[in-house]
């Protein structure tokens, strides 16, 4: 891997890690497991700029510092399988999606995401209670995949990586 | 706008029009007065609001940690806990019978349950 990319992609896992952090401190939302997510605008840039393997390493170098940062340890779980579910279910999607609807794949990545946090949740508290709250996290999460989506597109509008095109591995 | 495209966003309307469904199903108040406090899928305490007297007490987790459990004016909620995220906390009081107050760092679950049942 070239120098140049590889420190690109620390860049962008430092800018999603500092966003992560400081929406750590942004929690309006009363449901446990709810989030914006805003951290995964830099996900979805990334699903679309870089190849599958270089945005895992974002992400999962993104979701293991930023729950040793956040001090929520215990939480790595959750936000591991949703990080597994939302990122293959991004790349699948990607193919099927052209870029112009970046909006639409981060919809359906949020949703995969709670989908995979639900699934971790019922696995781990061997009941099916948790499962009341799924469509809360639905609809926030569809929200919010919309709003992250959004600030995706208009990040790849502004072109900000033509060199890095030029030598696509 | 491709096929593949249309059929997507058909499929993320029917998901949120599913979810917004459930959401006001899951949301009506709850008529029962018993709650059960579940930890690691074990009924620990089992309560009937009209009954408990105004009291806070403290639920230990095995593995280290701890919840505190208010029960006033016959309402129930979590005012403090030593997990990072206090999501449990900001939940406030118990109202809805679909969602419970879900500490997930401790396995804990406050929900209503049936009149008597597991008694």
């Amino acid at each position: 891997m070239k120098a140049h990319k590889l420190a690109r992609l620390a860049l962008l896992t430092a800018l999603a890690l500092i966003i992560f952090i400081i929406e750590l401190r942004i929690d309006i939302i009363p449901i446990p497991g709810a989030k914006l997510g805003l951290a995964n605008i830099i996900t979805v840039y990334a699903v679309y700029k870089y190849s599958a393997k270089e945005t895992a390493m974002i992400v999962f170098a993104r979701v293991l510092l930023g729950s040793i940062f956040g001090g929520n340890v215990s939480a790595i779980m959750y936000s591991m399988a949703g990080a597994v579910f939302c990122l293959t279910g991004m790349l699948l999607v990607k193919r099927i999606v052209p870029l112009k609807y970046i909006w639409l794949s981060s919809i359906i990545g949020a949703i995969l995401h709670n989908t995979g946090q639900m699934i971790v949740a019922v696995i781990v508290m061997r009941s099916f209670a948790v499962l009341s709250i799924y469509p809360f996290l639905l609809i926030t999460g569809c929200i919010a995949g919309a709003f992250t989506g959004l600030c995706a597109q208009f990040l790849i509008n502004r072109n900000l990586d033509v060199k890095d095109n030029k030598n696509e591995t | 706008m491709t096929k593949g495209v249309k059929l997507l966003i058909g499929a993320v309307i029917v998901i949120f029009a599913a979810a917004v469904v459930f959401a006001i199903i899951g949301s009506k108040p709850s008529d029962s007065t018993w709650v059960d406090i579940v930890q690691n899928n074990k009924i620990i305490y089992h309560l009937d609001l009209s009954e408990e007297k105004d009291r806070t007490f403290k639920i230990d987790y095995p593995d280290g940690g701890w919840n505190e459990v208010q029960i006033k004016d016959g309402h129930i909620s979590i005012i403090d806990a030593d997990c990072p995220d206090h999501t449990c906390i900001k939940t406030g009081e118990l109202r809805s019978e679909n969602i419970p107050i879900v500490c997930l760092p401790h396995k804990l679950v406050i929900r209503f349950s049936d009149e008597g049942a597991g008694e």
